[in-house]
């Protein structure tokens, strides 16, 4: 099982020999990337359907939980390694120059932090993984060197630093209570230790520290930039991927140590806010990245409404608008790739690339929920749940998702409109940029995707189900990791 | 009931209808003359008239839907008197009922008003316009008021509504039990006749004579039918629905009669409203009247 | 597994779609996809004993996703919708074929895109019409919305934004469902009828009205109901012919099949009537009926006002889904089967109609009421086709339309609405108005230079006119027969129809016998024939022979009045249009116009570290204090 140490060590290490070996031999700078990120893509698939009886914890460095560090691998967490490994092969930085080195370095220590992430069974690690992750965006947006990426990155950089802080703080603040960051520990001391004004505190920071990364309202303001100048594979990973890494630490927090009405609500609300911001923000955008970056934080506010719903169907719905986006915004910001830019500009660009406007008008079906399309699942599952609960800030959240939708689909279908329009804006015809062949592929890879999960959405419906249900349990998490300590006292 | 005397009963309907309203337009014309100190016309004037126009040499045709819009203004009617009772006599009454009936009367103004469109005279066509805008000014009115009578009578079967008053005597008549009702359709009838002041797409003076401004010889022949018929079954369902059509053969055409003096000898009194000044007084004052009488009635 | 009539059904129109799908650039797709119509109309025939009361039939396909049991049957409601559509289909694609395909390629048209999404459409309405439960319904509802959508959007341009109008409308209502889908599944557990039946009768009368509110506007905005209607003649009246026809016909009525099952089945007139709007003397259902009252007299009147012939039609087609609606609230054994009869006699007209119009348009290039006239020498045929639509429209007899409104005037004679009754019989009145202004400056009058050497339209178009006709005139003479589909319809939703003969309904507060109406009727003619002709021959003369009352109309300078026609009218009633439904959906964009630029602005601002910080310091001053 130490394999499954591998799909951190390996690209971290890769991170740092690439730039080293890309001097000795081209052909080999070129190709370690790929073959390390599609290793563990074949390692965590093996795992998946391996007969191992998740969910297991392994211990790093010869100490048991709680006291050594441990990797927390249920169906969840797998299901996000995968994704990252899989989704970092896809997203990857495919150019043979001297320049790109330092990019796919960065790139690999993102994949590294974000498996870290996903895998990781105790507060301190995530800190750590997730500061890495933050500098190899760093280092990765201010790759494109125009004067408003280096603004961009500087305001990003000033965010996410102060969201770092916090986080820490929070952490700090759980450890100085507690004695302990092992989350499965602290689940179990958080009844009598941390359900009170203080651990509410930390609970916060935490919130709004990693919340930077989740996009979530207020502490998003850098989204709409970064995607408008970041390059679109490395958007996509990040809207796609990042942001659910964040959330799914989020989820964890409020499964195992937060299980309290007041933290559901906070998120709940800001949930709410989110959505209004970026969907409304989307609906006047002029250039296709920043409608994609408002379009993103209002489907992550969705999330976040999702995230706050208290059973298991809730986090079935989560999971299954977690994927949905995943697919559907990395899809999108491929496509964006060769459509960035003014939307204005895109009147007509059906004729020039047909598939590049299918497969937008099959994204933005799905991103709206039409049946049959995964989105539409998603999303009944959301509503559903909205419905049944007795809050009625809940009602409100089922309210906001709803309108949100509207407006959604105001802005998607002008611009499907604009893009089948058969007016040439002749007297000032813009240079026709063409949809480069790798960005179509990859957004076709996705939308096939998408069409398999639409005739098989009963076996996956089934799979997030049980998977959810996994996830929920914060009592089969304690006893995974700390299994001597039935009844769970120490 | 047998075929034959059926069969029959829808013969003699149309033809009594048209004898009557031959004699109805005499008394038009004699009213008229009387108003205007003149000696008027004699007995016989609209059927010599009528043969007249149709046996006329010079026959100006302006297609076929020209000479269509005729045969159906005549046979519009034709069809509608099968479904209006006369004393004795209920034809089809009962297997069409009232609003049968009203909708029946508008196939001669269609008729009339395809066969004026093929004239391709633009006075025709201004003519149509102001007919079918005056047909929407009093038909609010005339509707309020059909429909409060056979709400009152809980059905809408001719037959029935005039049996109730005939049974209940003078006091269950439709014009003391709801006179608010009967004022009002009184004034929707005059206007739906189209005569002074409420002519206004006859208008000869604007509009030259409007539909008929292409009409000779038997084209206007079979106008001239059309006003026979339209005067006979204006008064008849009025006669039918408020003074409890007839008994006899007498009353009934005494009541038809008066009814209609009315409104011809209001009519050459006055001169010609323009068509937005009929709208406001159609939907002003027998809306209003009908409302109220209808308030009375539910 | 073996396969119901149903599911043979499905197979079929999905094969259609397939073969649109793939052969659509071959050649005479159009010929091929009409005769695939044909077959899925022959397998729906084999339903027909579904229209007399036949149990219902079952899909074999089922689907459990996530918990959600899908299901899919055909019942008499069902079948009759189902009918009617693919009659329209048939009709409409059969149209299409031949010349009007091969004009609107020349004209730049994509062939393939709009037989696909003719295909696509009326299988989306068949997997709505065969619904089994609400989840399923939803996703019918969606799909057929969709649908509907690209077909609108096929000729581009001024289509494209009618139709972008559309999908938000439709949307809206969509969320609207998709929210009230939510409650009732929080209140009943499950989509299934069943269940909800069961869950309606424990209902407080506020959730009843959320309810009633909810789906009422969702379907609602379909059918264009009042104040929900800007968005449908643009976009019907935009779509290529056939297209705009089929969707004139049907497409809107797709809302009312929703309503009947949702409103009327599943939460119950009764219960709908219940529920008292505080401080009023009306409750939901007479809300329901006047809203179907002002649908029918505001679009009629806004269609009065057209001069764009497709435009006026399309204004119509929004307006008499008020009569329809009006019926079946109502839900007397009168109301409730003229209202339903109405969407099939509605139909076969508006569908005449419109393919009477773009027959003409075809031919001359022309819809605009002010640039036509005369076509009844060139055009006889079309002319004698849009007669008998209009005719139907208004609702005179002989032909079917003035059957389903006779029997929605006697209902509400019966229920004692004398105000609604006014209400359609205004309506009734502008609808004459406009359709003698449609037939007036198409066909009478004076003909154009230009048009001089006009055709009749060819025969691929001519015969499904024709066959409409005449179907328009059979049901008009014998509605004994689809009086007693509706018949079977109604039962299936808990109403029941009325007496039924051959020739009309048999009713102890007055009859109709349509057979002897319209006997005597001819006979009527027939007289009325015999004095004309028998009064010797006349002489035909030119267009321009005639009475000028002192001026002289002259070969070169036409003079048709078709401008400004009713102007006595509209001088008088032309400040009434004060456009404020359009001026709420303009406040509406304008509002969301402003907060989406608030919210940008929100982005925008440098400051939101700033933010950040605050929070932070507010939640660890929240800790010290």
């Amino acid at each position: 099982m130490n394999n499954l140490v591998l799909t951190i060590a390996l690209p971290l290490l890769g991170a740092f020999l690439l730039p080293v070996l890309m001097r000795l031999s081209q052909a080999i700078g070129l190709w370690l990337g790929p073959i390390i990120l599609g290793y563990g893509c074949w390692l965590l698939g093996n795992l998946w359907f391996s007969d191992i009886s998740l969910p297991l914890s392994i211990a790093i460095g010869g100490f048991d939980a709680p006291y050594g560090i441990n990797l927390y691998l249920d169906s969840l967490a797998l299901l996000f390694a995968f994704a990252v490994q899989l989704l970092g092969l896809i997203c990857w930085p495919y150019a043979l120059n001297q320049d790109t080195a330092r990019r796919q370095a960065l790139m690999l220590l993102l994949v590294a932090s974000s498996t870290g992430l996903a895998l990781s069974g105790d507060l301190f690690n995530l800190y750590v993984f997730y500061e890495l992750a933050a500098v190899a965006t760093f280092g990765l947006v201010a790759a494109s060197t125009t004067s408003a990426a280096y603004a961009a990155t500087f305001r990003y950089l000033i965010l996410s630093g102060i969201g770092s802080v916090l986080t820490l703080l929070g952490i700090a603040l759980i450890y100085s209570h507690t004695g302990t960051l092992n989350l499965a520990h602290l689940a179990q001391l958080a009844p009598e230790l941390l359900h009170d004004r203080l651990g509410m505190t930390a609970y916060l920071l935490i919130l709004i520290g990693i919340g930077v990364k989740a996009e979530l309202f207020p502490v998003n303001a850098w989204v709409p930039e970064i995607y408008a100048t970041a390059s679109s594979r490395l958007s996509g990973f990040l809207a796609g991927l990042l942001s659910k890494l964040a959330l799914l630490i989020i989820l964890r927090l409020l499964v195992l140590i937060f299980d309290q009405p007041e933290a559901v609500q906070i998120v709940l609300v800001l949930g709410i806010l989110g959505v209004i911001s970026g969907e409304f923000a989307a609906w006047r955008a002029k250039d296709m990245r920043r409608m994609l970056g408002f379009s993103s934080i209002g489907q992550l506010g969705i999330i976040f409404i999702a995230l706050s719903l208290p059973d298991e169907r809730g986090l079935l719905a989560l999971l299954a608008l977690s994927l949905h986006h995943l697919v559907i915004k990395t899809g999108l910001f491929m496509l964006a790739d060769g459509w960035g830019g003014s939307l204005e500009r895109l009147t007509g660009a059906a004729k020039r690339s047909p598939v590049g406007a299918a497969l937008f008008t099959l994204f933005a079906l799905s991103l709206v929920g039409v049946p049959p399309l995964p989105g539409f699942w998603a999303k009944f599952t959301l509503i559903t749940e909205l419905a049944a609960q007795s809050e009625p800030l809940y009602l409100i959240g089922l309210l906001v998702f709803l309108l949100a939708t509207v407006i959604e689909t105001s802005y998607l279908f002008r611009i499907v409109a604009k893009l089948y329009s058969s007016a040439e804006t002749t007297t000032n015809q813009p240079e026709h940029q063409n949809m480069p062949g790798l960005s179509l592929a990859t957004a076709s890879l996705f939308a096939i995707t998408l069409l398999a999960a639409t005739v098989l959405i009963a076996p996956i419906g089934d799979g997030l189900q049980a998977v959810a249900a996994e996830a929920k349990n914060a009592e089969l998490y304690i006893q995974t990791v700390i299994p001597a300590t039935p009844g769970g006292q120490l | 009931m047998a075929p034959i005397e059926l069969l029959i009963e829808l013969t003699l309907m149309p033809l009594i209808a048209f004898i009557v309203g031959m004699m109805m337009v005499l008394m038009m014309r004699r009213i008229a003359a009387k108003i205007q100190r003149r000696i008027g016309p004699p007995f016989f004037q609209p059927l010599y008239d009528i043969v007249k126009l149709h046996g006329k040499r010079t026959q100006v045709s302006h297609g076929l839907i020209h000479d269509i819009g005729i045969v159906m203004a005549m046979g519009g009617y034709i069809a509608a008197e099968t479904l209006l009772p006369v004393p004795g006599m209920n034809g089809i009454a009962e297997k069409g009922g009232l609003i049968t009936l009203l909708y029946l009367m508008m196939i001669p103004s269609l008729g009339l008003a395809l066969g004026v469109g093929q004239c391709a005279n633009p006075n025709g066509s201004i003519g149509i316009a102001r007919a079918l805008t005056a047909m929407l000014a009093y038909d609010i009115p005339l509707v309020i008021v059909i429909f409060g009578v056979a709400y009152a009578a809980g059905t809408t079967n001719l037959v029935e509504i005039i049996a109730t008053q005939q049974a209940g005597g003078f006091a269950t008549w439709g014009v003391v039990e709801m006179p608010l009702l009967a004022i009002a359709g009184l004034i929707a009838m005059h206007a739906s006749l189209g005569k002074q002041p409420f002519e206004i797409y006859i208008a000869p003076a604007e509009i030259a004579t409007g539909p008929m401004v292409e009409m000779s010889g038997k084209y206007l022949g079979g106008l001239f039918v059309m006003q026979c018929f339209q005067l006979y079954t204006t008064s008849v369902l009025y006669v039918s629905l408020f003074l409890g059509g007839g008994t006899t053969w007498f009353d009934f055409l005494i009541k038809s009669f008066l009814v209609l003096a009315i409104p011809v000898s209001i009519a050459y009194l006055f001169p010609r409203y323009r068509t937005e000044d009929l709208l406001r007084l159609m939907w002003k004052w027998p809306v209003m009247l009908g409302l109220i009488g209808l308030a009375f009635v539910m | 597994m073996i396969f119901s009539l149903l599911d043979e059904l499905l197979i079929f129109s999905a094969a259609t779609v397939l073969v649109a799908l793939i052969l659509g650039r071959g050649l005479a797709v159009g010929w091929m996809v009409t005769i695939l119509y044909g077959g899925q109309l022959l397998v729906l025939l084999k339903m027909a004993a579904l229209g007399y009361g036949g149990n219902p039939i079952a899909s074999e396909l089922s689907l459990s996703v996530m918990g959600q049991d899908l299901s899919w049957r055909f019942d008499a409601l069902s079948w009759f919708f189902a009918l009617i559509t693919l009659v329209a289909a048939l009709l409409t694609s059969w149209f299409s074929c031949g010349e009007w395909e091969r004009k609107f390629k020349q004209q730049g048209g994509n062939v393939w895109l709009f037989h696909l999404a003719m295909a696509l459409n009326v299988f989306t309405m068949l997997i709505l019409l065969a619904s089994g439960d609400l989840l399923s319904l939803f996703i019918g509802w969606e799909l057929v919305s969709w649908a509907g959508f690209l077909l609108m959007a096929v000729a581009g341009g001024v289509a494209t934004n009618a139709a972008i109008r559309y999908i938000t409308y439709a949307v809206v209502g969509g969320m609207s469902i998709f929210g009230g889908i939510a409650l009732v599944y929080a209140a009943a557990g499950s989509l299934q009828y069943e269940a909800i039946l069961i869950a309606v009768e424990k209902m407080s009368t506020g959730q009843l009205w959320m309810l009633v509110l909810l789906f009422g506007s969702g379907f609602g905005i379909k059918m264009g109901l009042l104040p929900f209607h800007l968005w449908q003649a643009a976009a019907y009246a935009e779509t290529p012919g056939p297209g705009s026809a089929f969707l004139g016909a049907i497409s809107s009525r797709m809302g009312l099949f929703a309503i009947l099952l949702v409103l009327v089945k599943l939460f119950g007139i009764v219960n709908i009537d219940s529920l008292k709007i505080p401080f009023t003397l009306i409750d939901a259902r007479d809300l329901l009926a006047w809203i179907a009252v002002f649908t029918i007299i505001f679009p009629t009147y806004t269609a009065l006002k057209q001069n764009d012939a497709r435009y006026l039609l399309a204004w119509h087609g929004i307006g008499q889904g008020g009569y329809m609606l009006l019926g079946l609230v109502t839900a007397n054994s009168l109301g409730a089967a003229g209202g339903l009869l109405h969407v099939l006699n509605y139909a076969a007209c508006q569908a005449a109609l419109l393919m009477a119009v773009f027959a003409v348009m075809h031919r001359t290039g022309a819809a605009d009421l002010n640039k036509l006239g005369g076509l009844v020498t060139r055009m006889p045929l079309s002319f004698l086709v849009l007669l008998t639509g209009i005719i139907g429209l208004a609702g005179l007899p002989p032909m079917n339309g003035f059957v389903s409104k006779w029997l929605v005037y006697r209902s509400l004679l019966e229920d004692g609405m004398p105000l609604l009754f006014l209400g359609t019989i205004i309506g009734t009145l502008g609808t004459i108005l406009s359709v003698y202004k449609l037939i007036h400056n198409m066909f009478l009058g004076q003909l154009r230079v230009e048009h001089e050497h006009v055709r009749e339209a060819p025969w691929s178009m001519m015969t499904p006119m024709l066959i409409l006709a005449g179907v328009i005139f059979v049901t008009g003479l014998l509605p004994g027969i689809p009086l007693t589909w509706v018949a079977a319809a109604l039962q299936t939703i808990g109403l029941t129809g009325p007496e039924i003969t051959l020739g009309g309904i048999e009713s102890s507060s007055g009859s109709l016998d349509m057979i002897w109406v319209i006997g005597v009727l001819f006979a009527g003619f027939g007289i009325g024939a015999v004095i004309f002709y028998s009064a010797g021959p006349s002489k035909r003369v030119h267009q321009l022979d005639n009475y000028a009352g002192g001026h002289f109309l002259t070969a070169d300078v036409r003079y048709q009045y078709s401008d400004n026609f009713y102007s006595g009218l509209m001088h008088l009633i032309r400040g009434w249009y004060r456009g404020s439904f359009q001026w709420l959906e303009n406040s509406i964009t304008s509002l969301v116009e402003f907060l989406s630029l608030g919210m940008q602005g929100i982005y925008r601002r440098a400051n939101s570290e700033f933010y950040l910080l605050s929070t932070a310091l507010f939640i660890i001053a929240w800790v010290v204090f």
